[in-house]
């Protein structure tokens, strides 16, 4: 009984010095008082898939924003001395990791902004909880609706349907007539670009689309609708699939006999199509970053982060690294590194636009929206197609 | 009839899988939900060692076999013999097998989830599938390799179980362990072969469904742990026949539902269709009625 007792005591002891511990740290200076003034320390948490079905696309974010936190503290552009500190943590491709870390994270009154989740579905079930407890979060990537709600809710990445008008235009261009559409339907940035946003494009440019196949995200083999697309022999196929699924439908069309232009999405980039080899040769899809691209900003950030990590960055580098930029800028325009000054700062920011890694940067509201630009993939790197 | 070609080697490729958890369920009891990881690993491996350099067609097949063996005979000693020697029976171990085996799962997918970032991998190989052209119907000879690999196996091993002695001493395990034993029947062998069995069965399936989808990602092996798990309901548990009228019964309904181009609604129709058949024969298609005593 003894030996119950004492384990009682030391469990009690204990908890009472972790309550302690974090009621001592709450009071920091961390710049949470709302009151003006940027604090010597920003704290600042991402939640994004490190690991999970689209993990690439966290990680790649988080790339981008290591660098971005290293430029932005050793340049001193946000103050002498002030320091940005980023807390990666992983979603896991989870909602309910996302929900439960955000929500962590919102109830840290030292945490003055969040660096989002990727992945639209996890993104437009936390927006209304940033929503709720005022926090300035910037969503990479989730191109999907329900996302950008209001005042708090900011996206860092153009939603493919944004910036898709330029794969159309690219193929009008070349001479297309038919296309037909292959699309994952239970993705949502896909659901709508095959439902709603091709069509109408198509419609606009001329284009008719003589069939258009719906699969689920567990679909993993398309012998049957590739057969069927490579028979009525569009000019065009556009093929909005997740990665391992548009490895699997270009190797089948090849081998269905189909060998006209393929065009897919951003999803498609960075190499993620390699593992299709040969039959990925002269694949195109519009991103809104390509090392590629030959603007300034978008060569002095390629090779900064080469440099960094040893590896040329993929378009959710390029989103993680302008969408802390925008951050810094945000805190630097309003002169306030707490919650409020942040969201007028991203706010102003994104009236006046500014020239990132993805070239010249606007805004829909709290949304971004770039140029972008059709590449072609020939097996080992993305090339301008104008 | 192309349809019908398709629909067939869909129904190989789920019958590759399934084989060796129904194998395992059907006669040493073991529900092995690590089949989809040993599945996915055994590709994954023979991804990793063909980087460097191409690896022919055989050799990766081989590689896919032996690892997955290795993995399921792992599994067994490391994971599963301990539950069951822990149990206080039969009964008690199944469910402790289950969540043994679906702990054991997230090893494997963790390691392939951080060397690929979850982007999809194939096997770098000189051989590339030529396409087959007959009476205006097309296959490939990954197809064909499959559909010759998943029915040859699936009958062959229905005969082997039927008609050897060791597949009477399996069966006789799969009806009542503790009076097989006292016949004679040694169950730790019998079940580490098993398991050998059934993991080098999801390495084979492994590799060739890499080779015929190009490539393939770390989650793939958990979507078709789900579809394997409702063949054997379906088929009947205990039954090698039930697994592959199962497999092909399946493939048959998705096909259909996916050329009546309702896509999204192919999960639905295919676990909405073995609810039924459930409802209507609960012991599945082929599987034979438990006996109680009472």
């Amino acid at each position: 009984m003894r030996g119950t007792r004492i384990r009682r005591t030391v469990l009690a002891s204990l908890a009472a010095t972790a309550l302690l511990s974090t009621a001592a740290c709450g009071g920091s200076s961390s710049g949470s008082g709302g009151d003006g003034g940027i604090a010597d320390e920003i704290k600042v948490v991402a939640v994004r898939d490190h690991t999970g079905p689209v993990a690439y696309a966290g990680l790649g974010g988080a790339k981008g924003t290591e660098l971005a936190v290293e430029e932005i503290n050793s340049s001193g552009f946000l103050g002498d001395g002030v320091k940005l500190v980023v807390d990666e943590v992983d979603s896991a491709g989870e909602i309910e990791r996302a929900s439960s870390e955000m929500t962590k994270a919102m109830s840290d009154r030292d945490v003055v902004a969040i660096l989002g989740p990727t992945q639209g579905a996890q993104a437009a079930s936390v927006a209304p909880l940033v929503e709720r407890q005022k926090v300035p979060t910037i969503f990479t990537q989730s191109g999907s609706e329900g996302v950008v709600i209001g005042d708090w809710t900011f996206r860092a990445t153009a939603p493919m349907q944004a910036y898709y008008d330029i794969a159309m235009k690219k193929l009008a261009d070349d001479g297309v007539k038919t296309v037909s559409v292959l699309y994952n339907a239970t993705f949502a940035t896909f659901a709508e670009l095959g439902e709603d946003v091709v069509p109408e494009l198509a419609e606009e440019n001329g284009i008719e689309i003589v069939s258009s196949d719906s699969v689920q995200s567990t679909t993993q083999d398309f012998t049957g609708q590739t057969q069927s697309i490579a028979k009525s022999d569009p000019d065009a196929v556009v093929m909005l699939l997740i990665a391992p699924q548009s490895v699997t439908a270009l190797g089948q069309l090849r081998q269905a006999g189909y060998d006209k232009q393929v065009m897919a999405t951003s999803v498609q980039a960075a190499g993620n199509v390699s593992a299709a080899g040969a039959a990925a040769h002269g694949l195109m899809y519009p991103v809104d970053y390509s090392t590629a691209m030959d603007h300034p900003e978008a060569q002095a950030f390629a090779t900064a982060f080469q440099e960094k990590f040893g590896e040329e960055p993929d378009p959710y580098a390029a989103e993680g690294y302008d969408g802390t930029w925008w951050l810094a800028r945000a805190i630097k325009a309003s002169g306030d590194s707490s919650r409020e000054g942040i969201q007028e700062g991203l706010t102003q920011v994104a009236e006046e636009g500014f020239t990132g890694a993805m070239g010249d940067i606007t805004f829909e509201g709290n949304d971004m929206r770039v140029p972008g630009v059709v590449v072609q993939w020939d097996g080992t790197t993305e090339s301008l197609t104008d | 009839m192309q349809d019908l070609l398709n629909a067939a080697t869909l129904g190989s490729i789920y019958l590759l899988f399934t084989l060796g958890m129904a194998l395992a369920w059907g006669t040493i009891g073991i529900l092995n939900f690590a089949h989809g990881a040993t599945f996915m690993f055994s590709a994954f491996v023979a991804h990793v060692l063909s980087r460097e350099t191409p690896l022919p067609f055989l050799a990766a097949v081989a590689i896919s076999v032996v690892v997955g063996a290795l993995m399921s005979v792992a599994t067994q000693v490391l994971a599963f013999q301990q539950i069951i020697k822990r149990a206080k029976s039969q009964h008690h171990a199944e469910l402790r097998i289950l969540i043994g085996g679906i702990g054991v799962a997230a090893i494997p997918l963790a390691i392939a989830q951080r060397e690929t970032k979850s982007s999809p991998f194939g096997i770098n190989s000189d051989y590339t599938a030529t396409v087959f052209e007959f009476a205006g119907l097309r296959l490939s000879s990954t197809a064909l390799v499959i559909l010759i690999a998943g029915l040859g196996i699936g009958i062959g091993l229905t005969v082997w179980l039927r008609r050897s002695r060791q597949g009477l001493a399996l069966r006789a395990l799969g009806v009542d362990a503790e009076t097989s034993a006292g016949m004679g029947v040694n169950r730790q062998v019998m079940a580490i072969g098993t398991m050998a069995v059934a993991g080098a069965l999801a390495g084979l399936a492994g590799a060739l469904l890499t080779f015929h989808l190009s490539a393939i990602a770390p989650e793939t092996g958990d979507q078709l742990i789900i579809k394997a798990f409702a063949i054997v309901v379906l088929g009947g548990l205990g039954s090698m026949a039930g697994a592959v009228i199962g497999s092909y019964v399946l493939a048959g309904t998705e096909t259909l539902v996916l050329v009546a181009g309702h896509g999204t609604w192919v999960d639905a129709v295919s676990f909405g269709l073995i609810f039924l058949i459930l409802l209507v024969r609960p012991q599945g298609l082929l599987g034979r009625k438990e006996v109680r005593r009472t």
